[in-house]
């Protein structure tokens, strides 16, 4: 195992990066106006709204378009600053010119999901019938909602099919529903660290996120828009989420048993250790960004996602024409490579063409965002193969043309 | 290994046939078996490094550890499994030959025979374990786990029911075609399975 020092590493959404520079510059995110939306719950959405980034330019043939779908505090900005918070976009390590997902030969493109909190419609948008926020009014989304309103976004987008789509963790999931209710859209899938339906303990983990939201005296059935926000629910829920992406070894090379400060007179306990610092850091800084009804609706839609869903998966996978690339990472144990496995198992038992990746590396399920080599050059290689094989034509590996 | 070798197993592979390649490394041969075969190829390899390589050249690969199995595939998903220069590294190798023919038609392994006559004169003159060309770590480094010569396969093949089909023999000058097993430095064999062995009957008992 590489135990290289970890230098940059986890959200880089919660990380200060007074030295980042991304290759990108600054970059935006727009939003779109989509006509009416009915939920499998019944819930009625005159419109919604779906935030997105693009970033490289369109073939004229409009063959080269790589969807990416975010994670569960993810968001539309994917790469490049972000002109309001002067932070880089989460996955500004792996897109963008000579990255992984090469920009100057893709046309990347990035929303934010249905029911989430940047820029498209969730519970924290005003509902049109009221004039206040949907809260908790808003319906119990889906995942295959959430991609559904992506389709809906690209055919206002004109796109009418991916070279790929990938995402990490619930991005995966998502690019797993891509690949099996669009099959006629996608030629390629790069699932990366995620399964085909949450297990009881990663559940267990979310539920703990929940109950800490809605026993927080602010949370008040979902309407405190307008009132104190249920801050310390949302700051839990997310130190329970950023524990379970770490490592015992990442955690252990960046805090050990370090003391944060030394004992002031007001302390119950004397020790103070760097870890808590650390966690209340990330819990206070999600609550500048995150709805807590976001999260609510987010990791429960995770939790009730069954890619099988008791059908066989004869009948799941029949249809799907794409060809895969499955990563997953040996420190993850949210998202287990087992878990990968045994999506790889039906894959191939569906006779479709997949590739498996189980990456080295000690920072756990968090390994999708950090700066890694192997990573890269996997998902580059992969993107400007399968592009030559569709179209004859190349495009180059970023590694020839940025030695 | 040998390049002689690969040269000929080539010929083994039907053209446009499907082939699952065990042991597949960085996928030099096998990118080579899809080019000059036109057939439909697949790797299994265990090394993450090895495995980017394979997706670098443009090949369907699979992470995995042989000795885990192949469950990944439906049985007789492969007309020929390639085990070239593996065989000697697997703990099990039975194990491996069992689910080899569960998902493959054919199995072609290649092996360093260790009673080549070189080694033979090692061991007799100086008293240690050879170390050649074809066995180039001492034994503290090897990667093998089993030592065995020409007769000692075809032993193996006899005890477990598989039938060498072809054979072909090789040393540094090119192809051996007498006393092999003291002449030839590497082996390769084209392998079926004999009706009713325990390897036919995995086969014939596996679900998927």
């Amino acid at each position: 195992m590489t135990k290289a020092k970890p230098n940059l590493e986890g959200d880089l959404q919660d990380q200060a990066h007074h030295e980042y520079s991304s290759e990108l510059g600054v970059t935006t995110v727009q939003v779109a106006r989509l006509p009416g939306f009915r939920t499998q719950s019944g819930g009625d959405l005159p419109f919604i709204d779906i935030a997105y980034q693009t970033l490289g330019r369109l073939s004229p043939q409009r063959d080269n378009v790589v969807l990416v779908c975010h994670a569960l505090s993810g968001d539309a900005h994917l790469a490049g600053i972000n002109p309001s918070t002067g932070r880089p976009g989460w996955w500004d390590f792996h897109v963008g010119p000579g990255k992984a997902i090469d920009t100057d030969q893709f046309y990347v493109i990035c929303s934010n999901v249905l029911g989430g909190c940047g820029g498209s419609t969730g519970p924290s948008s005003i509902n049109p019938a009221t004039g206040a926020p949907y809260a908790t009014d808003f319906p119990p989304v889906t995942l295959r909602e959430m991609v559904r309103a992506q389709a809906m976004l690209l055919d206002h987008l004109e796109i009418p099919r991916l070279l790929a789509v990938t995402g990490g963790s619930m991005g995966g999931m998502q690019a797993l529903i891509w690949a099996t209710d669009h099959p006629d859209r996608v030629d390629t899938c790069i699932p990366i660290a995620c399964c085909l339906a949450h297990n009881a303990m990663q559940i267990a983990f979310n539920e703990v996120g929940r109950q800490a939201i809605m026993t927080d005296v602010n949370w008040r059935e979902g309407r405190y828009y307008g009132r104190p926000l249920p801050r310390h629910g949302l700051a839990v829920a997310r130190m329970v989420g950023h524990v379970t992406y770490l490592s015992d070894y990442a955690m252990h090379e960046k805090f050990g048993r370090r003391l944060q400060r030394p004992a002031l007179p007001e302390d119950l306990f004397p020790d103070f250790f760097s870890v808590e610092s650390y966690l209340q850091y990330q819990g206070e800084s999600f609550v500048k960004r995150f709805d807590p009804n976001s999260y609510l609706y987010l990791t429960k839609a995770l939790d009730r996602f069954d890619l099988l869903n008791q059908r066989p998966a004869r009948e799941v996978f029949g249809p799907v024409q794409a060809r895969f690339l499955v990563i997953s990472f040996d420190s993850d144990w949210l998202y287990a490579p087992e878990q990968s496995r045994e999506l790889v198992r039906l894959l191939k038992r569906a006779n479709l063409p997949t590739t498996y990746l189980n990456l080295t590396t000690p920072y756990g399920h968090d390994s999708f965002l950090i700066r890694n080599q192997e990573f890269s050059r996997a998902i580059n290689h992969f993107l400007t193969g399968e592009y030559r094989k569709l179209h004859g034509v190349g495009v180059r590996p970023a590694a020839e043309r940025h030695p | 290994m040998n390049r002689f070798l690969y040269d000929e197993v080539l010929h083994w592979i039907p053209s446009r046939g499907r082939v699952l390649d065990l042991g597949t490394g960085d996928g030099a041969f096998l990118e080579r078996v899809a080019r000059e075969r036109a057939a439909h190829v697949e790797g299994v390899e265990r090394d993450p490094n090895l495995v980017s390589r394979c997706i670098e050249r443009h090949l369907i690969v699979h992470q995995g550890d042989l000795l885990d199995g192949l469950d990944q595939y439906s049985k007789a998903s492969f007309d020929v499994v390639l085990l070239l220069g593996t065989l000697q590294e697997l703990i099990d190798p039975l194990t491996v030959l069992k689910e080899a023919f569960r998902v493959g038609d054919q199995v072609v392994v290649s092996y360093s025979n260790f009673a080549y006559w070189r080694g033979r004169l090692q061991l007799l003159f100086t008293g240690h374990a050879p170390v050649t060309r074809a066995l180039p770590s001492a034994w503290y480094r090897t990667s093998n786990t089993h030592f065995f010569s020409i007769l000692d396969f075809a032993a193996f093949c006899a005890d477990v029911g598989m039938r060498q089909v072809r054979q072909l023999w090789f040393n540094p000058g090119g192809r051996v075609r007498r006393i092999p097993n003291l002449r030839a430095e590497y082996a390769a064999s084209l392998l079926q399975a004999e009706p009713g062995s325990a390897l036919a009957r995995h086969r014939e008992e596996s679900v998927h």
